[in-house]
């Protein structure tokens, strides 16, 4: 077809070719393209932060976006990291994901692979984030479940081991 | 039955044991499936809430490469109606449309894009028809569909329902329309299989039910249908009805090949079933003493265009207006009708909210009538054990209303200004223009199915080597039945590893995950199912030492003979595996109005107290914290328990203070996450959980379920503590920042039979704006509109 676009992106690690129209989502093209399916569709109109991703679209600033409302074509040469780069390579669960597990802050889910996105991030840039500095970085991200009370109580706690301290 | 405490049993606050996969992202959602030679099927649906089909062709939309079939209604091979209650439904539409959105034709390609132009390929010439979209005037209206427009109409009383008291409160409440708004869209993989049948994994809170609907409109026999859960993401209510079941299992029968469903955010609010919108008038008399002496209530609930639970919720509502609250005199009616605005359905609280919402404003506005504390108010007039219900039944289990109250009384204020003011993150207004207001709710939710309908679930359970399996067909939608089996399998069996397998249809039916109902109904299966287990085990290692089995008890995993350990569970009988399969099934129950007077399972009783900031010029608020006292039975996992409660109640909070489901002319306006907002990160209050532990007769540990109270006392406790802030009457939720600048609204009707006393201090409660429906209130009272044509 006419508006197919192809380009290289590198997705946690492994580059890929991808052919795709130009008017696809990056979200389309990790999950029905190249079968990524760590980032969820809650939305797809970047209301809703599931398919939140750590991405660098070739300008040298990676940071935590909605794979749904980026382009595929914006996407070219770039380099994405979902939830499959959080933790280890043998299936260890890092601080934050650790802390989400023993907080109690997954209940279906389906947001919890963009709430860990957006808050390895915060910690990376911020590892004392106060309540308010907490919900500033994850007000993107919905959560239907929770109620977001277990969730702000695994950031924290996932803040105070990378810390060292005891929870 | 007494069992000990062990690591990751009963009591603890064990982890989901699908939590690893889910925090990784590697847990398959029924979205993330994918099959060999997948179709891709899209549904075409109708833009007018109310038409006549004249003329529907297909042609040239299967004309189009890649297009494996285009199905209409003529395609069904089975019956074409479905329901759950009602099979009022059509599959595909039925030659008329009754809702903006109801499915006409389906389609499957090779891939969306052919399949989005395939659907806009078929053509379909629609004659529109008025819409009738206000539910007073559906009550006179022609019928819209050939089973009439009412859905069902309650109405019964008790005692002396003309008895006053020294005072009256009356008032018109008015409820918006909530989604459930699940995060992850409806979605499914049906595919044929060898033995002509179908199967489907699919995201669903109810699998038999699923399968008995799919049966119908494909004409096989249930062991030809085939259903499997698929990973779910979020349901409170919204997936208990067929959507997607259907299309895709026909279209896979058609094709022969495997097609997968998965709508987008606007077809899943076209799709699926919204939490009832409706009006409740209230009269409330008092004694001077702030007693009850009696209430009369009228409920109109629009159910939209197809039945659904339409004619179960509104028992719901009508017979939980007299809340938490001992009433021996009183007059209720009710009426769940036909409209072409969207279906309605479950949703997490079943008719409570609306109820509850009602109810304790009423208290409120008691209360301020006859200058009392609003506390004090419900406390002397709380429900006991033994109380019985205005529809007959008796209170025969622990009733703790006072306790949840002075429960959540006791927690501590906030001090201090609110973490966020009103508005969040840079909305906030002035500080000078901030009130603060607190306002104290407490409901009843019953737990169950009720009326009748049977509530029973089987599990089968084996212990190989220490190792236990766990088989039941609950669906596990996130609230952490997985988890619960898991304890039980820790605590009963002593088992090491407990793997819950993916539930289906191939053993019998745990009902629906609805109703607070699966930690009781499937909890106690696999509780029942475990003992067996352990008996046989027990009896086998019993006859290899030559003791009694009584003497042997299971204990953190090691068999004990007179409470001296034996052997693990583990070592206990190598290779060999006991298995047992159990069923539960609730006390049964009785329509509303038998002699046997019993309606409901059981109750959970919840109190919440909010603290508000309200900025009274723009009208915005924020809620700065809710404290919670719930009746919880005992605690099965302490976290998941809080997970529980919080989530419900930020649910609440979002119909009290945004959530709407806008429906003009038929047409919801507003389907998708820009314009309908559910409650983010920011907008979560503080919330303070205390409980309630007070066993529930008949069942393992006492347990009872939880998920619905929070949020059925969220929504009347938060208005409280917004109408407290502003003193403005707010009769109608969600309350929307002009309600509350603009101070929209009127005082309640207050009557004083004797001279009133010295100046009360009048917090009014209202009608907002709303006069017709009132006036169509009183007329249909007056003419006694006639119930189910
Ligand atoms: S799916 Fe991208 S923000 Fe919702
Ligand atoms: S856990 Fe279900 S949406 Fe967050």
């Amino acid at each position: 077809m006419s508006d197919e676009v192809r380009f290289s992106l590198t997705v946690d690690g492994t580059s890929h070719e991808v052919t795709a129209r130009w008017s696809e989502s990056l979200l389309t093209v990790l999950r029905d393209r190249l079968g990524v399916r760590g980032p969820k569709t809650g939305c797809a109109h970047g209301r809703c932060g599931a398919c939140a991703v750590r991405a660098d679209l070739g300008d040298g600033d990676p940071h935590v976006l909605c794979a749904c409302l980026v382009p595929a074509a914006t996407a070219a040469g770039g380099t994405v990291e979902t939830i499959a780069s959080i933790g280890g390579p043998d299936g260890e669960l890092s601080d934050v994901q650790e802390a989400f597990l023993a907080e109690g802050a997954v209940q279906c889910g389906i947001c919890t692979a963009g709430f860990v996105t957006a808050a390895t991030e915060l910690l990376e840039s911020n590892p004392e984030p106060t309540r308010t500095e907490i919900e500033e970085a994850l007000y993107g991200n919905l959560c239907r479940c929770t109620g977001y009370g277990r969730i702000v109580a695994a950031v924290e706690t996932a803040a105070r081991t990378r810390r060292g301290e005891a929870r | 039955m007494r069992e000990q405490a062990q690591l990751g049993g009963v009591g603890t606050s064990a982890r989901r044991p699908d939590g690893p996969a889910k925090v990784r992202g590697e847990f398959t959602y029924a979205g993330d499936l994918a099959a060999e030679g997948m179709l891709v099927g899209v549904t075409l649906r109708s833009p007018h809430p109310h038409a006549r089909i004249t003329r529907i062709d297909t042609a040239a939309a299967r004309a189009l490469p890649g297009v494996h079939a285009v199905l209409t209604a003529d395609d069904v091979p089975g019956d074409l109606h479905f329901g759950l209650t009602l099979r009022d439904e059509p599959v595909l539409a039925d030659g008329v449309v009754r809702y903006a959105g109801e499915p006409v034709a389906v389609v499957a390609a090779v891939d969306a894009a052919t399949a989005g132009r395939a659907a806009r390929a078929v053509e379909v010439d629609y004659e529109p028809l008025p819409a009738l979209t206000d539910p007073q005037l559906s009550l006179t209206a022609e019928p819209l569909h050939p089973d009439g427009n009412v859905y069902r109409h309650v109405s019964y009383r008790c005692g002396d329902p003309d008895a006053r008291g020294v005072v009256t409160v009356e008032n018109t409440y008015r409820i918006g329309m909530q989604d459930p708004a699940f995060l992850a869209p409806e979605a499914g993989l049906a595919w044929p299989t060898p033995d002509g049948g179908v199967a489907i994994d699919v995201a669903t809170q109810w699998l038999h039910s699923d399968q008995q609907q799919i049966g119908w409109a494909t004409g096989l026999p249930p062991e030809k249908v085939h259903v499997r859960l698929a990973g779910v993401g979020g349901a409170f209510g919204g997936r208990e009805d067929v959507t997607l079941q259907t299309h895709a299992c026909l279209l896979a029968l058609a094709t022969g090949r495997p097609v997968k469903f998965e709508y987008t955010r606007e077809e899943s609010f076209l799709a699926h079933r919204q939490r009832h919108p409706g009006t409740i008038w209230l009269r409330h008399s008092a004694d001077a003493s702030g007693r009850i002496v009696s209430v009369e209530g009228r409920v109109l609930l629009d159910g939209g265009a197809y039945a659904s639970t339409s004619p179960v919720v509104i028992t719901n509502t009508v017979t939980l207006l007299q809340g938490p609250y001992r009433v021996d005199n009183g007059r209720f009616e009710g009426w769940s009708v036909r409209t072409n605005n969207p279906s309605c359905g479950a949703m997490r609280g079943f008719g409570v909210p609306q109820a509850a919402f009602a109810h304790e404003a009423q208290l409120d506005a008691l209360a301020a009538a006859l200058g009392m504390d609003p506390v004090e108010v419900r406390l002397h007039n709380a429900l006991q054990r033994g109380d019985v219900a205005t529809y007959g039944q008796r209170f025969d289990a622990p009733t703790p209303v006072r306790e949840v109250l002075e429960g959540v009384r006791a927690v501590p204020l906030p001090q201090g200004p609110a973490r966020n003011a009103p508005g969040g993150v840079g909305r906030s207004a002035e500080g000078g223009t901030v009130r603060r207001g607190v306002g104290y709710a407490v409901t009843i939710k019953n737990l169950a199915f009720s009326e009748g309908h049977v509530d029973e679930s089987t599990a089968e359970v084996s212990l190989c080597d220490g190792h236990a399996t766990v088989h039941t067909a609950c669906a596990e939608v996130g609230q952490g039945f997985v988890t619960v089996a898991e304890q039980v399998a820790r605590t009963v069996l002593g088992a090491s590893t407990v793997e819950v397998t993916q539930p289906d249809t191939l053993i019998a039916s745990a009902g629906s995950t609805s109703a607070s109902r699966q930690t009781m109904a499937s909890g106690t299966a696999v509780h029942r199912a475990c003992l067996a287990v352990r008996d046989r085990l027990l009896g086998r290692v019993a006859r290899e030492h030559g003791l009694d089995a009584a003497e042997l008890t299971v204990a953190d995993g090691v068999v004990c003979a007179a409470g001296q350990p034996l052997t693990t569970v583990a070592e206990a009988a190598p290779g060999r595996t006991f298995r047992a399969t159990e069923h539960f099934q609730h006390p049964d129950t009785h329509p509303l109005g038998s002699p046997e007077a019993r309606m409901y399972v059981g109750y959970g009783f919840s109190a919440q107290r909010a603290v508000v900031d309200v900025d009274v010029e723009l009208g915005l608020v924020s809620v700065v914290q809710i404290a919670s006292c719930q009746d919880v039975g005992t605690v099965i996992n302490p976290t998941q328990l809080l997970g529980q409660i919080e989530g419900g109640i930020v649910q609440g909070m979002g119909l009290a203070l945004m959530e709407e489901v806008v429906v003009a002319d038929g047409r919801i306006t507003n389907p998708d996450f820009q314009d309908y907002l559910i409650p983010t990160i920011i907008d979560a209050p503080e919330i303070v959980s205390t409980y309630v532990t007070d066993p529930q007769p008949g069942m393992p540990h006492g347990w009872k379920g939880v998920g619905e109270p929070p949020l059925c006392t969220a929504v009347p406790v938060v208005a409280a503590a917004v109408r407290a802030a502003t003193g403005l009457a707010l009769p109608a939720v969600p309350i929307k920042p002009e309600h509350i600048a603009l101070g929209l609204g009127t005082p309640p009707t207050v009557t004083w039979t004797t001279p009133r006393p010295a100046d009360p201090t009048l917090i009014g409660t209202v009608v907002l704006a709303d006069e017709e429906v009132e006036d169509a209130l009183g007329t249909m009272a007056e003419e006694g509109a006639s119930p189910g044509r």
